[in-house]
């Protein structure tokens, strides 16, 4: 293998830098030569390289130590580069321009009339992202796969190009990813989910979406239709066609309207209620089985009103996990909500962005 | 291990309470306790309290045996027990609830802002969003609040293992779910829990194992990933379920 150049090297090394201090916030030289194994005149010349570029500034910041002395903190400039991250959701389109660092620097959002279709959807996106950002990335509930949105139940959307719709708009790139893996990716960076290596994040929106990210990227063929595995042969109709789906036998649009008088009922004692929820919780258990079997994650987040679901419902869901999964499979499952909440999509989809963006300047 | 009871007992005059109870926890780890009413949960907790003095077996922690005789030496080991009845003071702030009677233990001097300062870190760390107001009196609090500012005292204490009996008890649905994550999020910050329900769903919302109390017995220790709730209830109800539990193969318990 042909040794690097050194323009490559630095290159690499300003990249890594950089990596170092988006992800991990505001840093001592001290802190990141340790973070990077490179040696501090390395660091002093890259950092003096990023500082010229406009990437990075040094700071008087925080005290270490019980001297007090306040030492100097290197931290990027979040201007410096952005990224355009879009969350379309049935109702509305989200959107928020992140700086370098993770910090937001704009943010609006505006509605969407019922069964929208894709174009008008972007013509939306395109009005509230213009120009911004070196990176666009949008993310869609449903099955995303190179740009496209294979079934959307959420949207009504099937075989739609949503990449080419919002460049058509644009008249610029976009990535597209599902709101599940974005979400992951989110967790991931931003939240409380950076140990797991293949972390599962389950999306309950008016459909039931997964995305599996592998060390924190998303992942072609990651964006898994969890909403359509049947768990009950031949029974309840679904909207996409097929029978005995786990969204139509959760009635999962039901939950995405309201599942607090759901859970409400059921810790007031209701039977009725109860017994909706158990059966709920079997269900998505049962499904969760067969994705676990088939990808084999070490976390799985339970999202969107499945955060609400699991935790009113976890004996049941375990329950058929345990039935469902082999021993090795399920002794080192994490299950875990999120801590972004409502952020997580945008906040992984900006990630998403950063990564690509990153990577280029290797 | 972090705690480890060995063949404890316990009696209340002729009555064993608890009877060559095993048990242990480790850093890192949810372990629910889980057992009918008058099982011996509670009894089970305040002897690791050292509310009450244990007739047989040992308690170690961290793979010492200690002899735990009073609430002091229990915060001198670490160990912070959540009440359902809490101990917080409720015309005192939340801020002063998070000090309270710890000042002199540790010789600490620190001046008001210092204090705010630390307990909005502590209560950040936690993921906590539902307390505004700092310097707001905690009789103010929603009970889902008020556990939230006593186990958040337990974080801020650098406590090592935390014991919380029936902590949801008197709660609503969406404050259980906050307490919820809290417990399991004080684990995943390396810290032990024990935690006595009786609901299965918080129950398994949050468990690594699951040990389950028969008439003082332990009757299994199982891992949360491989339990079914109707196991549970078995042993719950008649301290066995198939080969598990008592006067069976085998009680599951780690040796
Ligand atoms: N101080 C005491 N003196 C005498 N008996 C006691 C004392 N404390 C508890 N007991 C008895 O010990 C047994 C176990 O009680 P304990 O409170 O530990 O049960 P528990 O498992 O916590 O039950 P619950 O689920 O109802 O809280 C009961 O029979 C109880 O009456
Ligand atoms: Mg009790
Ligand atoms: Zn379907």
């Amino acid at each position: 293998m042909a040794r690097p150049g050194t323009e490559e090297l630095r290159r690499r090394n300003r990249a890594a830098l950089l990596e170092q201090l988006h992800r991990h916030g505001p840093q001592t030289r001290a802190e990141l030569t340790e973070a990077l194994g490179l040696n501090r005149s390395t660091i002093a010349t890259i950092a003096t390289d990023l500082a010229e570029s406009g990437h990075i500034q040094e700071t008087t910041g925080r005290s270490t130590g019980s001297a007090g002395r306040p030492s100097t903190l290197v931290e990027c400039v979040p201007k410096a580069e952005s990224v355009a991250a879009v969350e379309i959701r049935a109702d509305r389109v989200r959107f928020a321009l992140f700086g370098l660092g993770g910090e937001v620097l704009e943010r609006a959002e505006s509605p969407l009339l019922t069964g929208v279709e894709g174009p008008a959807a972007a013509e939306a996106a395109a009005a509230l992202v213009g120009g911004s950002g070196a990176e666009a990335v949008a993310a869609v509930p449903g099955l995303v796969d190179a740009g496209a949105v294979a079934h959307s139940t959420e949207l009504g959307w099937t075989g739609r190009d949503v990449a080419a719709d919002l460049a058509a708009a644009t008249s610029r790139e976009w990535r597209v990813v599902d709101t599940a893996t974005a979400a992951a990716v989110g967790e991931w960076s931003r939240g409380d989910a950076h140990d797991a290596t293949r972390l599962l994040y389950l999306h309950g929106g008016r459909g039931l979406t997964a995305g599996l990210v592998v060390e924190g990227r998303a992942q072609r063929g990651g964006s898994i239709q969890l909403g359509h595995i049947v768990v009950e042969p031949g029974g309840l109709a679904c909207a996409c066609g097929l029978r005995g789906c786990l969204e139509a036998e959760m009635e999962a649009f039901g939950y995405a309207e309201d599942i607090e008088s759901a859970t409400a009922a059921a810790g007031m004692g209701d039977a009725a209620a109860r017994d909706g929820l158990r059966r709920s919780g079997e269900d998505l258990g049962r499904a969760l089985g067969a994705v676990v079997t088939a990808t084999g994650p070490d976390e799985i987040l339970f999202g969107g009103w499945l955060r609400e679901l699991y935790l009113s419902a976890a004996a049941p869901v375990r329950s058929a996990l345990a039935e469902t999964t082999l021993p090795h499979l399920r002794s080192r499952l994490r299950l875990r909500t999120p801590v972004l909440g409502e952020e997580g999509p945008l906040i992984g989809a900006a990630e998403t962005g950063f990564a690509a963006l990153i990577d280029r300047m290797r | 291990m972090l705690l480890e009871l060995t063949g404890l007992s316990k009696r209340f005059g002729p009555v064993e309470v608890l009877s060559d109870v095993d048990l242990s926890i480790d850093a890192g780890e949810v372990c629910a306790l889980v057992g009918d009413n008058g099982a011996g949960k509670s009894t089970l907790v305040k002897c690791v309290a050292g509310i009450h003095a244990i007739d047989g077996g040992s308690i170690s922690v961290n793979d010492e045996v200690r002899a735990i005789s009073g609430p002091r030496d229990a915060a001198a080991l670490g160990i912070e027990v959540v009440y359902q009845d809490l101990a917080l003071c409720d015309n005192l702030d939340v801020v002063e609830n998070l000090f309270l009677g710890r000042e002199k233990v540790r010789g600490l001097v620190l001046d008001d802002d210092a204090m705010e300062q630390l307990a909005a870190e502590t209560l950040s760390s936690l993921a906590v969003r539902t307390i505004r107001n700092l310097r707001q009196p905690v009789a103010s609090l929603s009970g889902g609040q008020r556990q939230t500012v006593a186990i958040a005292k337990a974080v801020l204490w650098n406590s090592r293992l935390v014991i919380l009996d029936e902590p949801t008890a008197a709660l609503g649905v969406a404050q259980t779910r906050q307490v919820l994550e809290l417990i399991r999020r004080l684990a995943d910050q390396g810290l032990a829990v024990l935690y006595i329900s009786h609901n299965l769903n918080d129950v398994f919302a949050v468990a690594d194992r699951i040990a389950a109390l028969y008439l003082g017995r332990m009757a299994a220790v199982l891992d949360a990933a491989d339990a079914t709730q109707s196991q549970v209830v078995e042993l719950i109800t008649s301290g066995r379920s198939g080969t598990l539990g008592l006067g069976a193969d085998t009680n599951g318990a780690r040796t």
